[in-house]
């Protein structure tokens, strides 16, 4: 039986910000093997065709998060990702595009400017500080309950090798953006009972560009390579916070307010909902859309309606907390 | 073809026009809907994490209304059908959720057992009803416009959930649908980002940029509508689009469609009668 193999186009994002005015890409073809990853691929490339390309990789086996790059427009591994799995994404047929993750500076190439990553992680202290005093540690045991560990086993199996990084929507509007990963690694930390910083932590969490910033487009979710439900994580940070009851966010309040609708009327008090977010000088700022919004006669009801059987909804909120 | 109808909390306030479009033209198409008038705001993808177990009693309930009722539901926004269909995810495959939720709502003689399904309005239009069978309603073809499809985040992610009616990296339903409605679909990178409506109120200058960018190319790319089937993009995309687009230094206009909106206007209602003009960009 003869291998299946043949030609393919590899269109390659070229960028080396010391020489080049602006990104170009180039395109390679040569001939794979069905099996071949993508990181074979351009590694075939680069030893045979052109040794200037640059991308970083190392292990080949999906474990460091090193080889993260754009195929075919979405962020993922290239060392777990098959060249024949890709064909049916390209846009031109056997035309696969190599580019270097979104939303981080552009070293050479596939290779990006990581140290925002690493800054973040110090920002929302990104690690256990632990209860056990500095000279016992080694001596003394603190024991994780596996049910504790359920809490954040699926956290654990992050690489940080940036895909959701790279996905994210809010990224793309601000740098400064705490991040899936961020969040993810905020979480795994908070719910750990070893660690003795979580006040530190939710404190800063808290702040602009934290917690509260993620608008739920759930990219990083589906372009985790390690398929971790980041979206439980960020809204578990929340949740924490509630469980906190730090009210001093406008992302709080706007949380507060759904829940008290519902348990009210049933539906949500639309006319308010700013009011009760940002507060009343906060919500001055929202003038204009109030007014475009009465320029075409479209206004929030004042009286909602409570829905029938509004007893049997706040039956609910009594009996679950 | 029956449904029960979960009445989204913005559908029947600030874009009331959403609705109101859809129940001009269900009757042409012989779809009737049961609107299930004791359902909850589904929480808007806040109670999820304000109360986990809350969330799901309460979209536990709102899908036990449907299943009293013995028909599938159906929700023409996409956060709502995201919020129902995560809760139903987790109802059906914990039996010990499935169960806290039940000891409650009995009382009100309900009962969740999963049998009824949550659909988007665009799914039931594109796989229940058939585009083919639509697209012989058509009697306004909408040749020559030129339509940027915007899915909308909580149509497409988490995929999981999402029925498999799409590949949220290279959806397709939206413009299958504009096709068979005679309009022509331009292509643009953003027909499957996101429009930041759900930060608007806590970080509303990087949330008007990713709508803005949206704007912008499809814009360039010379639509002259957008068309989306979620209530809540259209706020981002429409009512704030004079912010969105000089926060990425972009001028000129784009007219926001609802889904329910584009299916009039091939269906032969007026712009009028759709409430075009209700639309803060006409």
């Amino acid at each position: 039986m003869t291998e299946e193999k043949k030609d393919i186009y590899f269109k390659i994002f070229r960028f080396n910000p010391e020489v080049d005015q602006h990104p170009f890409y180039d395109d390679f073809k040569i001939s794979v093997e069905k099996g071949v990853t993508i990181l074979r691929a351009i590694n075939y490339i680069k030893d045979h065709v052109d040794s200037t390309l640059t991308y970083r990789f190392y292990c080949q086996a999906g474990i460091c998060g090193s080889c993260s790059m754009r195929v075919n427009g979405v962020s993922k591994l290239a060392c777990t990702t098959q060249v024949w799995d890709e064909l049916p994404n390209c846009k031109e047929t056997d035309v696969i595009t190599i580019e270097p993750m979104n939303n981080f500076e552009i070293i050479r190439d596939m290779v990006v400017e990581y140290t925002p990553v690493i800054s973040k992680l110090e920002k929302y202290i990104s690690w256990v500080t632990p209860k056990i005093k500095q000279q016992d540690l080694g001596k003394k045991e603190h024991i994780i309950s596996e049910a504790e560990f359920k809490v954040y086993d699926a956290a654990t199996d992050c690489i940080l090798c940036g895909a959701c990084y790279s996905e994210c929507s809010m990224m793309t509007s601000s740098r400064e953006y705490i991040s899936p990963l961020g969040l993810l690694k905020a979480y795994r930390m908070v719910k750990d009972s070893r660690d003795t910083r979580s006040n530190d932590r939710m404190k800063v969490l808290n702040e602009d560009h934290g917690m509260w910033d993620c608008t739920h487009c759930y990219r990083c979710v589906e372009a985790c390579v390690k398929k971790i439900p980041i979206m439980d994580a960020i809204q578990g940070v929340r949740n924490e916070a509630f469980l906190r009851g730090m009210k001093n966010s406008e992302g709080y309040r706007h949380a507060y307010a759904f829940t008290q609708d519902i348990k009210s009327v049933g539906r949500l008090k639309e006319s308010t909902i700013a009011v009760r977010t940002k507060g009343i000088f906060g919500a001055i700022s929202m003038l204009p859309f109030a007014l475009k919004m009465l320029g075409r006669n479209r206004m929030p009801k004042v009286f909602v309606h409570t829905i029938p059987g509004i007893k049997h909804v706040k039956r609910i909120f009594q009996k679950i907390k | 073809m029956k449904y029960a109808y979960y009445i989204s909390c913005i559908n029947e306030s600030l874009s009331m026009e959403a609705d109101t479009s859809m129940n001009l033209w269900k009757k042409d198409l012989g779809i009737e809907l049961v609107p299930l008038e004791s359902g909850t705001c589904c929480g808007g993808s806040n109670l999820d994490f304000t109360s986990p177990d809350q969330f799901l009693a309460i979209n536990g309930r709102n899908i036990a209304l449907a299943e009293k009722i013995g028909l599938d539901m159906i929700t023409s926004c996409n956060t709502c059908l995201l919020g129902l269909r995560h809760a139903k995810h987790i109802l059906d495959t914990q039996p010990e959720k499935k169960e806290m939720v039940n000891a409650i709502i009995r009382e009100e003689g309900l009962e969740y057992t999963g049998k009824s399904e949550v659909k988007h309005l665009l799914w039931v239009l594109v796989d229940d009803y058939g585009l083919d069978k639509l697209a012989e309603k058509v009697t306004n073809p909408l040749t020559d416009l030129s339509f940027a499809p915007f899915y909308g985040c909580h149509i497409l992610r988490p995929s999981p959930l999402m029925g498999g009616y799409d590949d949220p990296n290279r959806p397709h339903t939206l413009e299958d649908l504009v096709r068979r409605l005679g309009g022509n679909v331009v292509e643009y990178e953003s027909k499957n980002k996101c429009c930041g409506f759900h930060t608007l109120l806590v970080a509303e200058d990087e949330s008007v940029k990713l709508s803005g960018s949206a704007l912008d190319e499809a814009i360039t790319a010379g639509a002259d509508f957008i068309v989306t089937p979620c209530p809540l993009c259209h706020m981002a995309l429409d009512a704030y689009q004079k912010e969105a687009l000089a926060k990425v230094q972009s001028g000129g206009k784009m007219r926001i469609l609802h889904l329910s909106q584009i299916v009039g206007l091939a269906l032969g209602y007026s712009e009028k009668a759709l409430g075009l003009q209700k639309h803060v960009v006409v």
